[in-house]
């Protein structure tokens, strides 16, 4: 125990100059673990709390329910945690995901009410809704890296150009009558068990009664095998990769990079295509999950909500620091946080507060211990 | 030959430096040939009266991004201010205090009341050194919640008509050949023409925005507010108190945000808490385009206004041309992005030595 306190005090810098002989007190070897995975603690505390106040919040269905809706936000986050982690900031990922999901939409609503079958228009209609993604982030990446317009206005200009044009799409409706097997690919699960009866994947048992529909347990919903797989890869990537290297060392110097010889300009034109994919990877897959094709509406505030899981996540503003875990669980923290607070009764204006008050925390903890993080 | 290359230089120079001007009138002339109603007096005046919004946010907005923070919250704080001034109104006037004096008194203790949001933004960035991206957006987050709150979802009513009269009302009534009268709607007959000369929350507005603008130019308060967006340290040595000083601009831009919060209480006669919520995007994009840099040291409150009157007339003139409004977010993007690609490749002509 000695030993690891005294490693600690070395690791961080905490006390003199990290000789070996230090000796920690015991309230900052607790504290420091604590400080550090504050934002996992708080998880579970928030877990702990509404498990207790929400009549039916510690279930399976809720957990999966509370995944299940994350995943816009997961993808949305992660793609936020690589351009923050260079530094910069993507405000156009709310607005490009609306603009994925609703060309999308209306391409599938199309082959649809033309006749094809409904895997090719889906096929089809999705691929394109992925493919036009690229676009916001390849400009707004060239900008940045090209042509030195600072992030937050590159951004800011795709924000409302992506807006535009998606609201000129869909003329400010939501756009319906889309393939029926949509909705059951986005929202079924891997596994269907019927106690004592049946178990079936990927779908219903078939011949179910009315009332054996409530029996039905299912387990491992589809959108977490698709965020899972993503996040994997972009975890693997961030974490293992020279890419990933190469992203940390950008956000840490951007000229320390280009004397170590990173193409740093075809580097961020790289992260923030992958941003604005991701966006649109999110887009798409809100079609799939909603049935139709929504445009994002401006008190929504995606990118913003992305942002303030990145920052519970433990990533700094100012680049260099930022992990995918992280960002995961700042991200399903507020989603936990809002379900939570509707399954107890409380209002729901009261989420707006409640994620405001718990970024200025996680900042001033940021803040207050910097050596530990 | 080396005469004749300085010419065009400084014809050059003369026009980058003044390229928003330039935008401004070929815009407003455009729209002079291609809608009848654009160039007239109703229409000049519509461009103001809607473009009251964001000259009061843009100039919020100009004090922050001087001192190179931003502020996130203007919009929702401006929702915040219009419910809670239009519930104090409505609370006075059920008490039985009569509707001038119940909405003077509304409007008074929701400037008062908005300097919260701004102080508590302050306190976050400089004594905190919260970043003011994350500071601002907690409180965008903390207002709407509460306004949210105040209302429940329902946009405040019942507000007395005086409202409506004072926020839709105009500075000068004429009769041509006939009367004029300030303030008071003449009784006119059928057929008449009155004219109606400058919308009042125009003339508030512009009243407050003069006075910031003044402190900002030639006070040793404005001065200091560039030297800190310059740079904090070097403002930090020459012995000025940086946290008290960005505590106040942050209740500067808060006290524009709640201002324009009660004046979309006049002119809508109601309160909601979205009010502000488009026009985030504006404002910031309006002291963008009237020269501000992000980093922080630059910018002018006359530019702003220029940034919000390009971003006016675009909507209005848009509106009037029957193009739907979803286009003018396009404009708006391209405009933002080529407003800092023209500032990036001639920093020379729009940066004077000074």
């Amino acid at each position: 125990m000695d030993d690891d306190g005294a490693h600690l005090a070395g690791e961080w810098g905490l006390i003199g100059n990290g000789v070996g002989t230090v000796n920690l007190k015991w309230s900052s070897r607790l504290l420091i673990p604590v400080a550090k995975n504050w934002a996992v603690i708080f998880l579970f505390l928030l877990i702990a709390v509404f498990s207790f106040t929400g009549r039916g919040f510690f279930s399976l269905t809720n957990f999966q329910n509370i995944i299940h809706l994350s995943t816009i936000f997961l993808l949305l986050s992660a793609a936020e945690t690589y351009v923050i982690i260079t530094g910069g900031i993507d405000l156009s990922v709310g607005f490009v995901m609306g603009l994925s999901s609703v060309l999308s939409a209306k391409i599938m609503q199309l082959l649809h009410a033309a006749a094809l079958p409904q895997p090719m228009s889906i096929l089809i209609g999705g691929m394109v809704g992925i493919a036009i993604s690229f676009i916001p982030g390849l400009i707004s990446g060239t900008l940045i890296a090209r042509l030195n317009v600072p992030p937050f206005i590159a951004t800011l200009g795709m924000w409302g150009v992506t807006n535009g044009i998606t609201l000129h799409l869909c003329q400010g409706f939501p756009i319906s009558f889309l393939p029926s097997k949509l909705v059951e690919l986005g929202n079924g699960y891997l596994l269907y068990v019927l106690p004592g009866r049946a178990v079936s994947f990927l779908h219903k048992p078939y011949g179910l009664q009315d009332t054996q529909i409530r029996e039905l347990i299912r387990i491992f919903p589809n959108s977490l095998v698709f965020s899972l797989v993503v996040l994997f890869i972009l975890w693997h990537v961030l974490k293992h990769s020279r890419f990933g290297q190469h992203t940390y060392a950008i956000g840490g110097s951007m000229d320390a990079s280009v004397r170590a010889g990173i193409n740093v300009k075809k580097h961020l034109i790289a992260i923030y295509t992958l941003s604005s994919f991701l966006a649109g990877l999110a887009g798409v897959f809100n079609v799939f999950q909603t049935g139709i094709g929504n445009f994002t509406p401006f008190s929504s505030m995606y990118e913003l909500f992305a942002i303030a899981g990145v920052v519970i996540g433990g990533a700094s503003l100012m680049g260099g620091k930022g992990s995918i875990v992280g960002s995961c669980i700042g991200a399903v923290m507020i989603r936990l946080l809002e379900n939570g607070l509707s399954i107890s009764g409380v209002e729901p204006f009261y989420r707006f507060i409640a994620v405001g008050l718990i970024l200025i925390m996680a900042v001033v903890i940021d803040q207050m211990f910097p050596e530990l993080f | 030959m080396n005469r004749n290359s300085d010419k065009r230089k400084s014809l050059l120079v003369f026009l980058g430096r003044r390229w928003a001007l330039i935008f401004l009138v070929i815009e407003s002339l455009v729209f002079s040939f291609t809608t009848e109603a654009f160039f007239s007096l109703k229409g000049i005046q519509i461009v103001l009266f809607y473009g009251t919004t964001i000259f009061l946010l843009g100039t919020a907005e100009t004090f922050v991004i001087i001192t190179g923070g931003i502020d996130l919250s203007v919009g929702f704080v401006m929702g915040f201010a219009s419910i809670v001034s239009a519930k104090i109104v409505v609370m006075l006037t059920n008490m039985g205090v009569p509707p001038a004096i119940s909405i003077l008194l509304g409007m008074l203790i929701t400037w008062m009341i908005g300097l919260v949001p701004g102080y508590v933004n302050g306190s976050l960035v400089a004594r905190l050194n919260v970043p003011p991206f994350i500071a601002t957006f907690s409180m965008l987050g903390i207002t709407h919640g509460t306004s949210e709150l105040l209302i429940r979802g329902v946009p405040a009513k019942n507000l007395p008509y005086l409202a409506n009269a004072i926020g839709n009302g105009y500075f000068i009534y004429l009769l041509p050949g006939k009367a004029i009268s300030f303030f008071n709607k003449p009784v006119i007959q059928r057929g008449e023409l009155l004219l109606e000369i400058i919308p009042n929350m125009v003339v508030i507005a512009f009243v407050f925005i003069l006075i910031f603008a003044f402190l900002l130019k030639r006070s040793k308060f404005g001065q200091h507010i560039y030297a800190i967006g310059g740079s904090t340290d070097a403002a930090l040595r020459a012995g000025i108190n940086v946290k008290a000083h960005l505590i106040k601009v942050y209740m500067i831009s808060s006290f524009f945000a709640t201002l324009s919060g009660t004046v979309y209480m006049l002119q809508y006669v109601t309160g909601k808490a979205d009010a502000g919520a488009p026009f985030l995007l504006d404002a910031i994009v309006a002291v963008v385009i009237g020269g501000a840099s992000l980093y922080g040291g630059i910018g002018t409150i006359g530019g702003t206004i220029l940034g919000c009157l390009i971003l006016s007339v675009l909507e209005t003139g848009l509106r009037m041309m029957g193009v739907p409004t979803f286009d003018k977010y396009i404009a708006v993007g391209v405009i933002l992005i080529l407003a800092v690609l023209i500032d990036q490749f001639f920093p020379e002509l729009i940066h004077r030595e000074e």
